[in-house]
């Protein structure tokens, strides 16, 4: 298990998602964590589940080595919840909004949904 | 197509690529395509939109034209660049896309592409998968003498779909899709770039590099491949380090043919680490076999005209009916229905289409689960199959499941006996949907008024006839007709009245006229 390097806050994932940094945001996650990402491919009954810190690293080490831009705009913390929406960009101009919602259990993230819809 | 896909042109060196971008997936998956493509077409046929489909539902899938090929540009078809040119374009299709890092898909020469890009570029590798794939062209794809006569071939025919037999000789007879393949050819490449290109793939020797690939590796053939060696697969599995070969049935070459799902399942699994929970998924449908024969040896030319007719019909019917055409080998069709009386309907049309057309039917009819996704496979589609084996000319069978569901729809059955299956621990019960009765009254309008007049003076004649308990063939030989006339005259009656039954026709004879006749 990774070190935390810093403590989750709406500033620090702000930070390590506009920096494009998988490392750090795989390590502000529980071993046994839970993201959920519905869009238009992975509707609401069925969305993609990735589960557990692997699983999870795998996921943020694809979309860091995306060459596009992040831009988190707005975050919202109450108790043991965050929530935060985000801008991105593909060098091409497509554009992807985000909006997630988490849920933290003794200071690391257990479960996350990430709605999500893109330019095509 | 559910909706434009945009297609955008990536800069290498002097010449635009044309790439396209589509899913939504965390995983960047490049495919590179094989001998030619081209992006727009690809969306039109079934199979290449279902592989991308499901391969841009867990990715983000980056679609590209070689250089020379479908909307890229045209570049000096007797200066064609080398596989080093052509593998650049990946690296310049991915950072206009803005991928660093991405799974490689490289099916059939777009294999070798692949390869040579893990070995190239390592750090820009996040896995790949290769689809009937080979190292050397001349060992595994086609010798010297064989090549020199798909390049003559190519010079001579090019456009006509001519090469659709060195690649998919199981879709030789889909009329449709050979008419797709020409487009194909002729959209995707010219005569001199298709021979320019067939001979440099011959030119493909990729053997020195396979040792340093380093990405985790997939390879997917097909044990019959009609176009590259199963054992090409079987080399690149020894040589690349820690890579994992599946093979799998099926004999057409193209990716986008044959079981596309299965191939899509492997490559997601290997990707993502799981199925797509979709992939599960059934839905109850009946199936519908449809077997053609040529019982009258109309000889080889005479039958392959209607054989050929009759399938463009069955294509017409199916869709007519709400049906989905399934699955096709030869005179084996198979088509999938939401509900079973559609699917009864259908194959009442298709018979009447195959006497009119001067060829035999037979046909099953059987209801149960199939994976919503797939063409149908499993228990289902191997009982409609043996059901169809059974049923006799011009005769539809089904299970009696079948007309249990069909209630309520004026179809009419007769009790067929019943059949032991190798499938089924039980005999399985059978009936027959019933000749006389005119199937489509679904079709048809059904205000018409229920009186003599709407008769003609004919069927009148015949509808007295019925009345007196005359089969078909009294009433053929009274009227001085065919036995196939009357059948369509007590059709047509029917269908006029409004009627379930021969019965039925006679009885309302009688009412409307009075126990001595007309």
């Amino acid at each position: 298990m990774l070190a935390t390097k810093e403590a989750v806050t709406g500033a620090s994932i702000k930070k390590a998602i506009e920096s494009r940094d998988g490392p750090m945001l795989s390590s502000f996650y529980a071993d046994d964590a839970l993201v959920r990402v519905i869009d238009r491919n992975n509707p609401p009954s069925k969305p993609r589940e990735i589960r557990g810190r692997a699983a999870i690293t795998t996921f943020w080490d694809d979309i860091c080595s995306r060459a596009m831009s992040h831009r988190v705009d707005l975050t919202i913390a109450q108790g043991d919840n965050l929530a935060f929406s985000q801008d991105c960009a593909y060098p091409d101009g497509t554009k992807v909004f985000c909006a997630a919602m988490l849920e933290l259990k003794d200071g690391k993230i257990a479960r996350q949904t990430v709605v999500q819809a893109w330019d095509e | 197509m559910p909706r434009p896909i945009a297609t955008r042109y990536a800069r290498s060196g002097d010449v635009r690529i044309a790439y396209q971008v589509v899913g939504q997936g965390p995983l960047d998956l490049v495919f590179v395509p094989g001998f030619i493509s081209n992006l727009d077409l690809h969306w039109e046929d079934e199979g290449y939109s279902r592989l991308l489909s499901r391969l841009s539902a867990f990715s983000r899938l980056i679609l590209f034209d070689k250089r020379g090929t479908g909307l890229s540009d045209r570049v000096d078809a007797h200066a064609l660049p080398s596989l080093e040119t052509r593998m650049d374009d990946v690296r310049a299709v991915m950072d206009a896309a803005g991928s660093s890092r991405a799974a490689i898909l490289g099916a059939s020469e777009g294999a070798p592409m692949a390869i040579l890009f893990a070995a190239t570029y390592p750090e820009r590798t996040r896995s790949l998968v290769l689809y009937a794939g080979y190292a050397h062209f001349h060992k595994w794809v086609m010798d010297p003498v064989r090549l020199q006569a798909f390049i003559e071939a190519t010079e001579t025919s090019w456009g006509t779909g001519a090469t659709l037999q060195n690649f998919a000789p199981g879709r030789l007879d889909d009329a449709r899709f050979a008419a797709w393949w020409a487009r194909f050819e002729r959209l995707s490449a010219s005569p001199t770039a298709a021979a320019a290109l067939a001979r440099m793939n011959a030119e493909i020797d990729v053997r020195g590099v396979l040792a340093s690939i380093r990405a985790p590796t997939l390879l997917v053939h097909r044990r019959n491949d009609a176009r590259v060696d199963p054992d090409a697969s079987r080399y690149l599995a020894r040589k690349i380090p820690g890579a994992r070969l599946a093979e799998v049935s099926g004999r057409d070459h193209p990716i986008w043919t044959g079981d596309v799902n299965r191939v899509a399942d492997l490559i997601e699994e290997f990707l993502t680490g799981t199925h797509a929970p979709a992939d599960t998924e059934r839905v109850l449908a009946a199936l519908l076999v449809t077997r053609i024969s040529d019982t009258a040896r109309l000889g080889d030319r005479m039958w392959s005209e209607r054989s050929q007719r009759f399938h463009e019909t069955w294509r017409l019917l199916v869709g007519r009916h709400g049906g989905r055409i399934a699955d096709q080998h030869g005179e084996v069709m198979i088509s999938r229905f939401d509900g079973p009386a559609r699917a009864i309907r259908c194959a009442a049309a298709l018979r009447e289409a195959a006497q009119g057309i001067g060829i035999a039917s037979a046909q099953g009819v059987h209801v149960g689960e199939v994976e919503l996704r797939a063409a149908p496979s499993g228990l289902t589609m191997r009982v409609a199959l043996q059901i169809a084996e059974h049923a006799g000319r011009d005769s539809i069978l089904a299970s009696r499941l079948v007309a249990d569901l069909a209630a309520g729809s004026g179809l009419r059955f007769s009790d067929a006996g019943r059949v032991v299956l190798d499938d089924l621990d039980d005999p399985l019960a059978l009936v027959e949907a019933t000749s006389e009765q005119h199937l489509e009254p679904a079709c048809q309008s059904r205000t018409v008024a229920a009186e003599p007049s709407a008769l003609t003076a004919r069927e009148n004649e015949v509808v007295a006839l019925i009345a007196d308990g005359k089969s078909n063939a009294t009433i053929a030989a009274e009227l001085n007709l065919s036995e196939h006339t009357v059948k369509r005259h007590v059709a047509n009656i029917l269908m006029k009245l409004d009627l379930p039954s021969r019965a039925a026709a006679a009885a309302f004879a009688v009412r409307q006229t009075g126990p001595d006749g007309p």
